[in-house]
């Protein structure tokens, strides 16, 4: 059977638009599992209580550090980034990058996975509505026609927050998507798979056919090898890996509106290290990471946000095993071409004046709803359908995102 | 074969490595195989399926309380029956093994204890555990006890990519999940509160309090609740977990001397007075604390729902009937948390026998049955585990400490990776998997005699099939109805029950579109049937 042919029967059973509409703007959401420290990313260096309850974890403040590379990178008069942010420096003062500081949800159980979920779900505490915040919004999306590779998770599984949309599907690599099987085995294979499919009234009914749309989409895209513009330099390892594939879905404009990606070992209530350590590392992959990918996106016109996000900060001292343990508000970080970027949002909580549990000090008080920093951004990709994505919540404006660039 | 595309190449390189016997099984694994096909291990002369319309009860048993049955096994619980089945089973101690065990004798680190494996590289260690746990699945005749190992793997989830959890997981699979999966829940609580793995894996061993300024390490002790025994909304407070730390300050593993093991810091210890879930844990109680407090979380209500739950999900339905949650959690109340009675429970209740067919298969479940049912012969190389990493399951290694999803639908975006694992292996196209679909035909009954290409009995008649015979010579001297034939007898040994109208119109398209018989049982692995279970 020629290609061709499988390629039109395929298209019969698809739902998917047959013709690519001019690109939507693009979210990018990496999640930091497991409760990023960002006090020490972010770093208030004109607080003395962060020096006096943080002895061994504070990152001293520029010029302060024994050696410079053990020093804050200066972001303005109050704040400094972690010494191994340096490649998010320039990004920053060249206005694509910014800080929303004391950002966070009202839950109160300090346990990942009820934080995680109730933030990958977009609700209040106790608040119970379906589908997580991307897949409602993917799915109020002004009338569009949603592509099976609307939304893409690189890594095992599609998050929470992908729950309830159109499409969602989890790989590894854009190379992955094909049919092990010889060309005339793969048209009996894929006729008799559509038939199977299509026929069943589970969860596999639409699994099923989306991922056979899968596959035959990503049949030109893989005979091409992926160049990265600009001398963009990836990072070894999963989320480098993972950025690239999500730039190479982004350019070859097959209906990507929502990719998620995570970076887990954030949960550091031991030996959580300063310039050096656990952290550190792994700050290190996001920075350049993250600076890989607006190198390697450039000049490219559509508009890409990349948001960064976890689940809870943490204390704001640290405890007897050289790390901290779960805290409250936290630092998201927002990146992109109409992002009004060198600048930090959100007002400095201050340490003095935090969050309280049982135990008294539990972390930096939140100040904006991490709801807010999803709203606006949802606003500028596609209009007036943020309520019922955030259902019965009034965001406030935070003025992150440059407006006049939203269409 | 004319190839313009990139996946048929690279199956074509595939079949060539396979000539070159790059990986196929060794001299030692084929001498191995012959010894335990002496043992039983083999696809009967004849096999009986299913001839209902609806899934058989057996085989629905086998398809919950197993991985699935081997050629053979549906015939074996229609006889003794189902309950004699389910009592066998949860008697594992007295099921001779022999033939699984031998399978399994080739990984070292399994037996060693913790301190041994830190002379051997992680790699290996992550390699044998998760091998070890395919084999055990795929041929162990407990199968039952396999389930609730992966049960409880999950409920007591160590990730061995953190910290040195790669050393100490393989002794936390023996001795705590294996020795107590069909005990008592309050012994394998401990168990896995004093193992190395537990202690590394949610910083236990870095909770203590030497100086009053100590505050400390939380991690465990909340887990210990949210997710062991109470349950996220079973009662306690962030003061209980605060409590509870306490309780747990002082339990250490040695690194030097003795290393791996596991001793109590009297020195490291909050010996003060406590109070845990109102109630009062007197100053004084050392190591004593521990099993006052885990004395105090199993007793309580909200542990027996919460387990139950669990397990009613597993083995029942992913929205877990709440009135056989209630009748589970008050088996576990009435037994003192004693696992096979609540095991026995559920899988004898009506809600049970009326779940056939509702459950989707997680991937772990869908490789180990598909190689149960097509009667494989492997050692479970890094192809295979490969695979289940592609599809977001590979044993011992999911992040967080709520073990992987029971729900199906984060699972449902690696279908892809079904069906390629199905075709490759009904192919013959995974190095290290055997596979004689001819044998399984002819035992199912099915007149094979159409196909005289269609059974690649070794791998090399594979490699010259795929590299040498142009598709215009492809077997397709066969009739349309005989395929439509053939996937009628074939259905019912993979499904437990006959193929639909409409399923055995998929699988037998007009003429020319005639495919081999492994690539039609590919397909039958393939289908949303075989997906549930």
């Amino acid at each position: 059977m020629a290609k061709t042919s499988r390629r039109d029967f395929l298209r019969q059973l698809a739902f998917a638009p047959k013709k690519s509409a001019d690109r939507a703007d693009v979210l990018v959401c990496v999640f930091l599992r497991g409760g990023a420290d960002t006090l020490n990313m972010l770093i208030p260096t004109s607080d003395d209580l962060y020096y006096s309850t943080r002895p061994t974890l504070a990152i001293p403040a520029p010029g302060k550090g024994k050696k410079a590379a053990e020093s804050g990178l200066k972001l303005d008069d109050f704040y400094a980034l972690h010494p191994r942010m340096a490649p998010l420096l320039d990004l920053y003062h060249g206005g694509k990058l910014a800080f929303i500081q004391g950002v966070g949800s009202d839950n109160p159980s300090g346990s990942h996975f009820e934080a995680q979920d109730q933030m990958e779900h977009g609700l209040a505490y106790g608040q119970k509505v379906g589908g997580g915040w991307l897949g409602r919004f993917l799915q109020q999306a002004n009338g569009q026609q949603h592509s099976p590779l609307c939304a893409v998770c690189i890594g095992p599984s599609v998050p929470e927050s992908l729950r309830g949309a159109p499409s969602a599907s989890a790989l590894r690599t854009v190379d992955d998507i094909q049919l092990h099987a010889t060309l005339k085995e793969q048209s009996v294979i894929t006729a008799a798979l559509a038939k199977l499919y299509g026929a069943d009234t589970t969860l596999l009914n639409r699994s099923g056919l989306d991922t056979l749309d899968l596959v035959n989409k990503l049949h030109d895209l893989r005979l091409v090898k992926y160049q990265p513009a600009g001398g963009a330099d990836y990072p070894k390892g999963d989320f480098g890996n993972g950025l690239r594939e999500i730039a190479r879905l982004i350019k070859a404009n097959v209906g990507l509106r929502v990719a998620c990606l995570d970076i887990g070992g954030w949960d550091t209530h031991f030996f959580q290290g300063t310039a050096q350590g656990i952290q550190a590392e792994n700050i290190d992959v996001l920075s350049k990471g993250l600076a890989a990918f607006q190198t390697d996106l450039g000049t490219d016109p559509g508009k890409v946000c990349t948001l960064v996000m976890t689940e809870f900060g943490r204390r704001t001292y640290e405890n007897s095993s050289l790390g901290t343990d779960h805290g409250k508000a936290f630092a998201m970080i927002a990146m992109g071409s109409h992002i009004r970027g060198g600048a930090v949002y959100g007002a400095y909580p201050g340490l003095k004046q935090q969050e309280t549990d049982v135990l008294g000090p539990s972390g930096l008080k939140i100040e904006t709803d991490y709801r807010s920093v999803f709203s606006e951004i949802l606003e500028s990709m596609d209009s007036g359908h943020h309520e019922r994505v955030f259902p019965q919540f009034q965001s406030t404006r935070i003025g992150f995102v440059n407006s006049s660039r939203t269409s | 074969m004319k190839q313009d595309d990139t996946i048929s190449r690279r199956t074509i390189l595939k079949g060539a490595a396979l000539v070159g016997g790059v990986s196929m099984l060794t001299g030692c694994e084929r001498a191995s195989s012959l010894l335990t096909e002496r043992m039983g291990e083999v696809i009967p002369d004849s096999v009986a399926e299913s001839t209902s319309k609806q899934i058989d009860p057996a085989f629905h048993l086998l398809s919950r309380a197993g991985y699935g049955p081997w050629p053979g096994d549906l015939e074996h619980v229609k006889s003794i029956g189902t309950i004699a089945w389910i009592n066998e089973q949860l008697d594992p101690d007295k099921i001779d093994d022999n033939a699984a065990n031998f399978r399994a004798s080739r990984f070292e680190t399994i037996h060693l204890d913790g301190g041994t494996c830190f002379e051997y590289k992680k790699e290996v260690l992550f390699n044998e555990v998760a091998r070890q746990s395919l084999i055990r699945s795929i041929y162990s005749k407990r199968q039952l006890l396999q389930v609730m190992v992966e049960f409880w793997s999950d409920h007591f989830n160590i990730d061995m990519s953190k910290g040195n959890c790669a050393y100490f997981k393989g002794s936390d699979d023996r001795t705590v999940i294996r020795k107590y999966a069909l005990g008592n829940f309050r012994d394998l609580l401990k168990a896995s509160a004093v193992s190395p793995a537990m202690l590394t894996y949610l910083d236990g061993n870095e909770n203590k309090k030497s100086r009053p300024a100590d505050i400390p390490n939380e991690n465990y002790a909340r887990e210990l609740m949210e997710l062991h025994t109470l349950g996220v909304h079973g009662g306690y407070t962030q003061q209980d977990v605060s409590e509870v730390a306490r309780c747990l300050t002082g339990w250490r593993i040695q690194d030097k001397w003795q290393r791996g093991k596991v001793y109590f810091a009297p020195e490291l210890h909050d010996d003060g007075e406590k109070e845990v879930l109102g109630h009062r844990i007197a100053a004084g109680g050392k190591e004593k604390d521990l099993d006052s407090v885990l004395d105090i979380v199993c007793a309580h209500p909200s542990t027996a729902k919460h387990l139950s739950e669990k397990l009613v999900r597993r083995f029942v339905a992913e929205n877990p009937p709440s009135g056989l949650v209630a009748s589970a959690a008050s088996e576990f109340t009435r037994t003192n948390g004693d696992i096979k009675s609540v095991v026995r429970h559920i899988l004898t209740s009506a809600e049970f026998a009326g779940a056939a067919g509702m459950k989707i298969k997680r991937p772990f479940q869908f490789i180990v049955s598909s190689l149960r049912a097509v009667g494989a012969d492997t050692y479970a190389h890094n192809d295979v585990v490969d695979y289940l990493k592609s599809m977001g399951q590979c044993p011992f290694q999911y992040p967080t400490p709520d073990g992987y999803p029971d729900e199906s639908a984060p699972w449902m975006a690696a279908l892809l990776w079904r069906w390629n694992f199905a075709l490759a292996l009904t192919n013959n196209q995974i190095p290290s998997v055997k596979v004689d679909t001819r044998k399984l035909v002819t035992a199912l009954g099915a007149n094979d005699s159409a196909h005289p290409m269609a059974h690649p009995s070794d791998q090399h008649a594979l490699a010259h099939a795929s590299v040498q015979h142009p598709p215009d010579q492809h077997p397709s001297d066969q009739h349309p109805s005989d395929q439509h034939a053939l996937a009628q007898h074939l259905m019912p040994h993979f499904l437990g029950r006959k193929g639909t109208r409409l399923e055995l119109e998929a699988l037998s398209p007009s003429a020319p579109a005639i495919i081999s018989a492994p690539c039609l049982i590919g397909l039958i692995l393939s289908s949303p049937a075989f997906q549930r279970c």
